[in-house]
């Protein structure tokens, strides 16, 4: 095993600096004439954004540099410590509550969201796990703990309830289990089993309900059920090969909802057309490929497997929230990675990038 | 290191992922440049607002392009409900609204506080209210022009026009009928708003021009209408009557001269009447004609040559029919013995009960549904009736004898004065007629509307031997109060009691009528005057026939139509051919005038001549004056000229030419005018000339049976 340093990937690095760029560029479109309605300033998001991609790529460097092995010995308490923040996040009083979703802590304008520490404490907790005992994975009781550990989690976020996140982090898990080497015929009955918790999610909350009859009637039901995919869909439909302009957007105007978090996708694809779309995924792809590259050549199984999660969060969302923009999903509520207004999960997922950027650095190849 | 199967895992997600994005590529490709075009058309639909700009309705003119129903524009009031709520200052502008438009406060905040994009506030509000309001730049609130139908000469032909809502969508009358020409097609201004209703920056603007409603010209002429009307109102006033009605129409075409009934409503405020007084009583009141259809019963027994004119009659005060006895109108005292002609002078039933009964049921109801009674004229305006005939197979000879006095039968007067129109036109019926052209805004002819025979009922030959028969009812019968100066009159009384809404006949209610046509040689018009309910003395020939003979002597003389008996011997003098000096210089003119042997009489103060009269190429007497009208033609002002001793016609031409409107008073001869002659005047002012007949001293109302 090799510890000498080497240049991190730097194709890894340009992706994620271009789609971050893209973003900032894309949120001050978005949002300019909301936040001036609301707030009085065109720059009110733009302001944010920037700061938080100001943190993130400080961060970003900072973890690059980090030797993550350092990290190893804090992972135990840090789940632990992620835990207790979910539960306290549910408190009433405690956590802070928007929208009927309570997933905020903090005091006055320093708040943050447990959800985002989440993705990250779940992968860094697995890969510890799953490279400590390699064959636990295995068996079907070893299989069944590391479920319970997703379950409580899962369940966790659902109390909040926040469904992005919930999907986020069972799918890096699950991305997870294939690579750790999870038994085929366990991860097959873990899908339906998941098909089966989510139909059962879907039939118990009526919102869920209705989202998918949006999904799948979208113009039948565009005055309510169906209004976010259709504006998608709108907004989308007008870009064409080049697209209505950089800032012209016309359905940023406050008919497509989430314009500059969930469906910034969708303003890219009316402003900067199929090229500027095409550009985006392009760079997913890229990001994807150096991401398991990494998880390819790195030094051990742990670091492996930290790569695999870490690149699995953001292809897990990425292909999520361009389905839910082009109306190929029902509605979920996950952002685009790196681009959509996100505040301090914009931090953490350039954290995350900078610890794959370190991995990099000890790839053998 | 990573094991193989870890690597192969690996590799499996990362294809798995890679695909997903593929497939999200072609995905996005497929909404963009597939459903791309029907997708943008719907955003772009869904974020405009609508606000109608409504066409110009189209103008309706007179045969001879005077306005008689106009579009102006007027503003009106909408608000953008959610912009007024967002600016905070709602008590503000409830306050503002109520305050300048006159509105009760509730009324506006209920409006202010509903969920919809645009609302309006007050309809075609005054151009002083609307300065007002936007001198207090209230927002939300927005001003759009609208347009609003105008009748500027009132009242006049108030029953053919009709009426238009206050969206300009016809309501009655020709603005009903041809409602589909006149509205045009309405535009759209379309302003891309926000999800919440909000202009937005850069807002996408498209404009889609209304396209003008079409104008019709009508077969009404105004200044007849005018006469008619007038008449009307005067008859009416004196005979404190309930109802009546004036046709005057061209024999030859069936143009609908005038048209005039009693009650009349104001077109431009029709809702402050009553609807009562919206009814076309000429072509939608059918009523017992009485003698007035003696002439058709006529027309049928002298065409079946079932009578000649000479056919002696002996009237012994009644007829009997059977069992029944139907009186004569003079019972009292008998017109015994008498020709045909002079049974139609004395429109002595029996007379007509004998030639009515000759003909037989067959032949009279021939005539009766030849002459077009029982079925609608085809009138282009709503509410037609066909009046109710007995039916043929129900009559019998108590029946025919009433019918041919003009019992039993309800007609309307439209259809009444067409059949005997056609007795006129040489047994010709004609259709009808009240629009003559269709022109589309830019004045573009578009239809022409042709006059339509509908049938030949009696032969000409028929039609010339009753004309002399009819003409002689007013030179020597029961309508010699039609007797008009220089003119052979053709007509035919009429007096009937009215019809109880039971059922049976009224024993104090008339409704008195004169039908007839002129001149009676060469027949141009024909006119009916029907007065229902007339006070004091109800006979047709005291009451209807003095207005048809002014109505018709009026309109003669507009119409320049050349009297033909004279009682004046003319003296053979040497006769002058007017030069046609108009547009030439004032100066050069009364020279060339002067030196023909005419005297010359300048009215105005400008250097040239814009009217002459007489007019250019007419015989006049040496010595004769000629006056020439001037006009500075780079002045907004013209000097009124004098009018004395003009005719209706004249004095409007002149008036028109000089770029005024006319208000005329009375009919005959110009007397009086306000403003003075000499007075400088801007154009469009209207000008009242006071007209008298040169026989007014010798016209008394004649009392009497």
């Amino acid at each position: 095993m090799s510890f000498k340093k080497k240049q991190p990937d730097i194709v890894l690095f340009l992706t994620t600096f271009l789609l971050l760029s893209i973003g900032v560029i894309m949120v001050l479109s978005a949002s300019s004439y909301h936040a001036m309605l609301f707030y009085d300033n065109p720059y009110h998001f733009l302001k944010r954004q920037l700061m938080w991609a100001g943190l993130g790529i400080i961060s970003m460097f900072f973890f690059m540099n980090f030797d993550y092995y350092k990290t190893k010995r804090l992972i135990v308490t840090g789940f632990i410590v992620t835990l207790v923040l979910l539960v306290l996040v549910l408190i009433p009083g405690v956590g802070i509550n928007v929208k009927g979703s309570s997933r905020w802590l903090g005091v006055g304008s320093l708040t943050f969201t447990p959800s985002e520490i989440v993705k990250l404490a779940i992968v860094f907790f697995f890969a510890r796990a799953m490279s400590m005992d390699t064959e636990k994975i295995k068996n079907f009781q070893g299989f069944l703990s590391y479920l319970a550990v997703l379950g409580i989690v899962v369940a966790l976020l659902l109390l909040q309830p926040d469904l992005g996140t919930t999907i986020a982090v069972a799918g890096t898990a699950f991305c997870m289990f294939i690579a750790a080497g999870a038994r085929l015929s366990h991860l097959f009955g873990l899908a339906f089993t998941g098909v089966l918790g989510v139909i059962g999610l879907i039939i118990q909350e009526p919102y869920r309900l209705k989202r998918i009859v949006g999904y799948l009637k979208p113009f039948e039901t565009a005055s309510n059920e169906g209004y976010q995919t259709v504006q998608s869909l709108y907004a989308l439909g007008s870009g064409w090969l080049f697209g209505i302009g950089l800032g012209n957007s016309r359905q940023k105007f406050l008919y497509l909802p989430e314009r500059h978090t969930d469906f910034i996708f969708a303003i890219i694809g009316e402003e900067l057309g199929f090229i500027g779309v095409f550009l985006v995924i392009l760079l997913f792809f890229l990001f994807i490929w150096r991401g398991y590259r990494i998880a390819l050549y790195a030094p051990d199984r742990f670091a492996s497997l930290l790569a695999v999660g870490l690149t699995s969060i953001i292809a897990v969302q990425s292909v999520i929230n361009i389905g839910v923009v082009t109306g190929s999903l029902p509605v979920t509520g996950i952002t685009l990675p790196f681009v959509s207004y996100g505040g301090s999960s914009l931090t953490f997922s350039l954290i995350g990038v900078g610890i794959l950027l370190n991995i990099s650095r000890y790839c053998h190849k | 290191m990573v094991s193989v199967t870890m690597k192969k895992r690996i590799s499996f997600i990362f294809l798995t992922s890679a695909l997903l994005l593929g497939l999200l590529v072609v995905r996005t490709a497929w909404i963009q440049f597939v459903m791309g075009k029907e997708l943008q058309a719907k955003a772009i639909d869904s974020r405009l607002r609508n606000i109608d700009v409504k066409a110009k309705r189209g103008i309706i003119y007179d045969r001879n392009g005077s306005p008689l129903a106009i579009s102006v524009s007027a503003d009106s009031v909408y608000a953008v409900p959610s912009q007024v709520r967002r600016s905070n200052r709602i008590d503000e502008i409830v306050n503002a609204l109520s305050q300048v438009l006159e509105l009760d406060k509730e009324e506006v905040r209920d409006k202010l506080n509903k969920k919809v994009a645009f609302q309006w506030i007050k309809r075609r509000v005054s151009d002083e209210k609307i300065k007002q309001l936007k001198e207090l730049d209230l927002p939300g609130i927005n001003f759009v022009e609208e347009n609003r139908r105008y009748y500027p000469k009132g009242k006049l032909a108030a029953h053919i026009l009709g009426f238009a809502g206050i969206d300009n969508q016809g309501l009655n009358g020709i603005e009903l009928t041809y409602d589909k020409e006149l509205r045009g097609v309405s535009g759209k201004i379309m302003i891309e708003y926000d999800a919440a209703g909000r202009e937005i920056p850069n807002a996408m603007h498209q404009y889609i021009p209304p396209v003008d409603g079409h104008s019709l010209y009508l077969t009404i002429d105004e200044t007849i209408q005018y006469i008619a009307e007038r008449e009307l109102d005067q008859v009416m006033k004196i005979k404190q009557a309930k109802r009546g009605t004036i046709i005057v129409l061209d024999i030859k075409t069936g143009d609908i001269l005038a048209l005039a009934n009693r009650p009349v409503f104001d077109p431009n405020n029709f809702a402050d009447y009553d609807q009562g007084t919206w009814r076309n009583i000429a072509i939608s009141d059918a009523y017992e004609p009485g003698s007035t259809f003696k002439t058709i019963t006529a027309a049928g027994a002298m065409e079946e040559n079932v009578v000649k004119p000479t056919d002696r009659f002996y009237d012994p005060g009644y007829i009997k029919v059977g069992k029944e006895t139907v009186k004569c109108w003079r019972s009292y005292r008998p017109h015994g013995s008498q020709s045909f002609v002079e049974g139609v002078q004395n429109s002595c039933n029996p007379v007509f009960v004998t030639v009515g009964l000759r003909q037989g049921k067959d032949r009279f109801y021939k005539y009766l549904e030849g002459f077009g009674f029982g079925q609608k004229t085809g009138i282009e305006l709503p509410g037609e009736a066909t009046g109710i005939l007995v039916p043929k197979s129900r009559a019998k000879d108590i029946d025919l004898a009433t019918m041919s006095i003009g019992q039993a039968n309800a007609v309307t007067p439209i259809q009444l004065i067409r059949a005997v129109a056609a007795i006129a036109n040489d047994g010709w019926l004609m259709k009808p007629q009240l629009v003559k052209e269709i022109r589309d805004y830019d004045g573009k002819l578009l239809k022409k509307i042709e006059p339509e025979p509908v049938r030949q009922v009696i032969s000409k030959n028929t039609s010339e031997e009753l004309r002399a028969i009819l003409e002689t009812v007013v030179s020597e019968g029961t309508g010699k109060n039609a007797y008009l100066e220089g003119y052979k009159v053709a007509g035919k009384t009429g007096t009937a009691q009215k019809i109880l809404p039971g059922g049976g006949y009224s024993s104090n209610e008339y409704i008195a009528s004169f039908i007839g046509f002129a001149p009676a040689d060469h027949p141009r018009i024909a006119a009916l005057v029907i007065v229902d309910s007339p006070q004091g003395v109800y006979y047709g020939g005291q009451v209807a026939a003095p207005v048809f003979k002014n109505v018709v002597l009026d309109t003669l003389r507009y119409l320049e139509v050349p009297p033909e008996i004279t009682g004046e011997a003319k003296f053979m003098e040497e006769k002058i051919i007017v030069p046609d000096v108009k547009n030439k210089k004032i100066n050069i003119v009364t020279k060339e005038l002067k030196s023909l042997g005419l005297k010359v009489q300048v009215e105005g103060q400008g250097d040239k001549v814009i009217i002459q009269l007489p007019p250019a190429g007419s015989q006049v007497i040496k010595g004769s004056t000629t006056i020439l009208y001037t006009q500075d033609e780079n002045s907004d002002q013209v000097v009124v000229p004098d009018l004395t001793g003009r005719t209706i016609k004249e004095a409007s031409i002149i008036l028109s030419e000089l770029g005024l409107e006319m208000a005329p008073q009375g009919s005959g001869l110009a007397v009086i005018q306000e403003p003075q002659p000499g007075s400088k005047v801007d154009k469009g002012t209207s000008v009242r000339v006071k007209f008298l007949s040169p026989n007014e001293e010798h016209h008394e109302e004649t009392i009497g049976p």
